[in-house]
């Protein structure tokens, strides 16, 4: 009784309940996180499932044709898509803002509804829209300007043209979200100073806006690279299961998907795996050291 | 001027109609589609051609006849959804309690900890978490889907934030109360929360129900899949499946549809939650 | 907080009331099939990636109580689509957990789960049947050492041709003896009708492959190793590449013969022959059906006047899998299913499948059987083809690389050398190709 009174308000004490709030975190963080990472980069030097020790024989895959182009596909993706998914929606926000649109809130709904959408459903649909069939829907499209029909999910080109509609598709609303929240808080003196110092729209929108922009332009600008990197799904829907013809559209997080659960090739996989951990890694350094503000304004 | 107003708004009116068009173009198709035979469909093409004498509801009376599993995948679906939802707003409030409200020693570091997991995609360690799911014979159980997932550091941080916004006092009148450490977090805190609940309940709701990679892995039972999953399984080379694939798609989204036009302003805050004061 | 908290439990447990009551009718759905419960049977856990397979399991498990009242059995028959479930089916071997007991296995993932150990030997059920059937369909399922599957047919290859097209050509098919022959006669159908002559896939490998085993040379060398670059296979491809060329062949719509795209256009009379094996028939009964009465069955070409070369193509190994608590019973059971009359003649008269055993080929029941949806459908005799054929059959090596060889083919090899990049050489693009397996 004296004990348990004792360990009761030793849990209970000051001092020790943030540990006991943070402990699921530091348990998920340790086993899920730490230890995977850990056992990746053994099983990445070894030949699994024998777990005999192969040296730097896995990593040999960086000579593999196939991983070169997932991987070129992959850093492809995520520069095409930041290109599109940055700038667009942030000029979509800044229209949708003035003061002369009507019906705000009705298209800002609208844009967001493919936002809730399953990656699965949306891959169904564009998977048919871009079917090869000349009644399918973009084939009927293109045949209005006397195009076609094409081969869409078969051809390099066009496949990518799939992809980048999807992820517009999916994504535009949300990114649009995300930058009208941000000029909502520009507090509106600064554009009726500017108004008063005689500055266009024009000149309202990259003097103010965009500057102050800037944070929510860096936060969309990693969740685009993360989202870029990491996709997967999006592809696996557009040709029904990692198999893209020719590989076009196989990624990097696909190729790994292919070694280790496909193939059955883990060691392999892991391989690419602590690869695909290692341009992480970097690409964070990047951003930390090119944004040094934004890591310290974290920590507060 | 004011005319030149008029001209503005209705050039800007117009090109966010365009913009409305487009987006709702895929779903305007899907939902078209779902009113034909699914096989016509594949043989001839997905578009806005359909004979509307012979529009039926025939594909939701197929996917509702109960001689498919599309209605066991939808309630594991729920099922996951619901669960994981509750476990890690409950799990990442409590840790993001610990964060705003208390000094200790490792603070910072455990909190770089949770940047550290925010700044990796779940996907680079898919291949070493399966091998621990399998080892921890979580295979084909919702809490394989679930556990590693469990504490989500973007709520935590979201959380914290939102924690950080409240003043301090309020703990310490609770402790003058007599109320424990946990006791000022259920009596409290929690109540406070429930603005920054709705918006990260649906965030996270959302990524759970439309979830495909993990889930996808975990279960290789096909009773037990997701919907997502099952869907997905319906694009199938060997017999046909394309009715329930379309108006299961259909379906799929119209829940969701419907709970976004009643509780929109959530679902808003809760998407975008991440880029807010960021 | 509680409010909040019992209002999420209170709707949560309504939305899955609701939700139960719509599945509580859904339970017996289609995506599995069971056969008649038999008290004190043994459960059965079987997966399948076609759902036509889960009515012929049913009833050999019926007919199998039947026969053993000692040693009944309970089946459940699982399927799901094909990739997903073989996926699914490797990553639950692997993790040693939730497998089923028996399985059919797709031949291009055959090889995975032969070197990941995860079959069980069935040499003793086999056994029996081993005089009465074309024993290398059984045997290519195995390491030379041990047979782990038994497929549901033979699965020899021939052309189907659409008469219509080839009246209005004025050739007779008969006359087909070579692929030169073919490409030759291909010419023809294309000027006097404009269509094609055949089409071929880049998302899969019937013709190429069918025209390699002719040669005698298979994709992966004798020590399992891949071996795609080799002169034989550069020959088939500047063949085929020809035949491309000056349009008697295409590309098949959709990439592949189980696509939607193709059934339409084939049975919209788009093209005037496919090569592919027996088991196809049943695709034209079931999605083709406007050809009824249109298309007749030859031998496939060969390359020289005189070949005999007969091949075997596609299938399904079904298998024991490693864990099931009842491994004899599973395995005779799979025998009894696959190799016995009951099975074969099952198999042939609902599936539409060649019988893996040859006294079928000879009883007058089945070969001239007037009620027969397949032998309706065409207007040649299938069977005559494969008396003509004989026993001596050569089959795919599926062993060692083949599955990581297979997903390369059909994913860029056949792309590239049909579609992509035409003109590189063809070796060079093989030994491209090769490097990129990883094995």
């Amino acid at each position: 009784m004296q004990k348990k009174r004792v360990r009761k308000s030793f849990i209970y004490s000051k001092k020790v309940a943030p540990y006991v709030f943070i402990l699921p975190f530091l348990i998920t963080f340790a086993v899920f996180y730490v230890y995977c990472i850990i056992s990746m980069v053994g099983m990445s030097f070894q030949n699994v499932p024998a777990h005999a020790w192969v040296g730097l024989k896995n990593y040999k895959i960086v000579k593999n044709a196939v991983f070169i182009k997932s991987l070129r596909n992959s850093i492809f993706y995520t520069i095409v898509s930041c290109a599109l998914m940055i700038p667009i929606p942030l000029v979509l926000a800044a229209l949708l803002n003035s003061q002369e649109m009507r019906a705000k809130t009705t298209f800002r709904s609208i844009l967001f509804i493919p936002a809730l959408t399953s990656v699965v459903v949306a891959g169904v649909v564009f998977r048919l829209m871009f079917g090869e069939l000349p009644g399918s829907f973009m084939n009927k499209f293109i045949n209005i300007f006397g195009a076609g029909p094409l081969v869409w999910l078969r051809t390099p080109g066009t496949v990518w043209l799939a992809l980048f509609f999807i992820c517009m598709w999916r994504w535009t609303g949300v990114n649009m979200m995300y930058y009208l929240a941000g000029i909502q808080q520009i507090p509106s003196d600064l554009y009726e100073s500017a108004e008063v110092d005689g500055a266009s729209r024009w000149q309202q929108f990259f003097y103010v806006t965009l500057p102050l922009l800037k944070p929510t332009a860096i936060y969309v600008l990693t969740i685009s690279i993360f989202g870029g990197m990491a996709m997967f799904s999006e592809s696996y829907m557009l040709f029904n299961g990692n198999k893209s013809p020719n590989n076009v559209g196989t990624t990097l997080v696909g190729f790994l998907y292919r070694m280790g659960l496909e193939q059955n090739q883990l060691g392999i996989g892991s391989a690419v795996g602590v690869i695909f951990l290692l341009i992480v890694i970097g690409i964070n350094l990047v951003q930390l050291t090119m944004n040094g503000t934004i890591g310290k304004k974290k920590e507060d | 001027m004011k005319k030149n107003a008029k001209v503005r708004s209705v050039r800007l009116f117009i090109l966010f109609l365009i913009v409305a068009a487009i987006t709702l173009l895929p779903l305007a198709l899907l939902f078209v589609a779902s009113l034909r035979p699914g096989s016509e469909l594949m043989r001839n093409g997905l578009n806005f051609d359909i004979d509307w004498v012979h529009a039926n509801f025939d594909e939701y009376k197929l996917l509702f006849s109960g001689k498919n599993a599309y209605f066991s995948w939808y309630k594991n679906s729920l099922m996951i959804t619901i669960v994981q939802t509750a476990l890690s707003l409950f799990l990442s409030a409590w840790v993001a309690y610990g964060f705003a409200m208390y000094e200790f020693k490792g603070k910072n570091l455990f909190f770089i900890f949770v940047l550290m997991v925010m700044m990796v995609p779940t996907e680079v360690i898919l291949l070493p978490l399966y091998k621990l799911i399998i080892g921890m014979h979580l295979i084909n159980s919702m809490w394989g889907i679930i556990l590693p997932y469990v504490v989500v550091p973007m709520m935590v941080f979201f959380f914290r934030q939102y924690l950080s916004g409240l003043p301090k006092e309020l703990i310490d009148a609770g402790r003058v109360d007599g109320c424990s450490e946990y006791g000022i977090f259920f009596k409290i805190i929690l109540p406070l929360m429930k603005p920054s609940f709705a918006a990260m309940g649906i965030y996270e709701g959302m990524s759970s129900w439309n979830n495909f990679l993990w889930p996808m892995i975990v279960i290789n039972k096909m009773d037990k899949i997701t919907l997502p999953v099952g869907l997905q399984s319906l694009l199938s080379p060997y017999g046909n499946n394309y009715d329930i694939l379309i108006a299961g798609s259909c379906f799929a989204i119209i829940p969701i549809l419907i709970l976004f036009v009643c509780f929109q302003k959530y679902f808003i805050a809760g998407m975008t939650a991440g880029s807010v004061k960021g | 907080m509680k409010k909040l908290m019992s209002g999420i439990l209170v709707s949560a447990m309504a939305v899955s009331t609701v939700l139960g009551g719509m599945t509580a009718f859904a339970d017996d759905g289609s995506t599995q099939g069971t056969n008649t419960f038999v008290d004190g049977g043994t459960d059965i856990q079987f997966w399948t990636f076609q759902e036509l397979h889960v009515p012929f399991w049913t009833s050999m498990a019926d007919e199998w109580n039947k026969q053993n009242p000692d040693r009944p059995i309970n089946m459940t028959v699982t399927t799901g689509e094909s990739h997903a479930l073989q996926e699914k089916l490797l990553t639950a071997c692997a993790a040693g957990e939730g497998t089923p007991d028996m399985a059919d296995i797709e031949i291009g993932y055959y090889g995975s789960f032969l070197n990941g150990q995860y079959l069980i030997p069935i040499d003793d059920a086999v056994e029996p049947y081993k005089d009465d059937i074309v024993y290398s369909r059984v045997a290519m399922y195995g390491d030379g050492e041990h047979v782990y599957g038994a497929d549901f047919h033979l699965g020899a290859t021939v052309t189907y041709y659409n008469m219509d097209i080839m009246n209005e050509a004025g050739i007779d098919p008969a006359t087909i003896n070579t692929w030169d022959d073919f490409h030759e006669a291909g010419k023809t159908v294309l000027e006097k009708t404009g269509k094609p002559m055949a089409t071929v896939e880049v998302s899969d490998l019937f013709l190429p492959q069918a025209m390699l085993l002719e040669k005698g040379v298979q994709y992966v060398d004798a020590d399992g190793n891949p071996n795609i670059a080799t002169q034989e296979h550069a020959d088939v491809i500047n063949f085929i590449r020809e035949m491309l060329a000056d349009g008697t062949i295409q590309i098949t719509p959709g990439g592949g013969f189980h696509t939607e795209e193709w059934y339409g256009f084939m049975n919209g009379g788009g093209c005037a022959s496919i090569t592919i094996p027996l088991w196809y028939m049943g695709r034209f009964t079931d999605y083709m059906t406007d050809l009824k009465g249109k298309m007749a069955i030859y031998p496939m070409p060969v390359w020289n006047d005189g070949d005999v070369h007969e091949v075997l193509q596609g299938g399904t190994g079904t298998s024991v899998i490693k864990g099931t608590e009842n491994e004899q019973l599973c395995k005779d059971f799979l025998a009894f299913a696959k190799l016995s009359k009951e099975g074969c003649t099952y198999e042939w008269k609902e599936l539409g499948f060649d019988p893996i055993r040859t006294e079928l080929w000879d009883d007058p029941a089945i070969t001239e059987d007037p009620d027969n949806k397949f032998l309706q459908f065409f207007t040649t005799n299938p069977f005559d083809i494969l008396k003509a054929n004989g026993t001596d059959l050569t089959a795919p090596d599926i062993s060692g690389s083949y599955s990581a060889t297979y997903s390369v083919l059909v994913s860029t090899t056949y792309a590239n050398a049909f579609e992509n990049s035409v003109d590189e050489d063809a070796m060079e693009l093989l030994q491209n190709e090769q490097d990129t397996i990883v094995y």
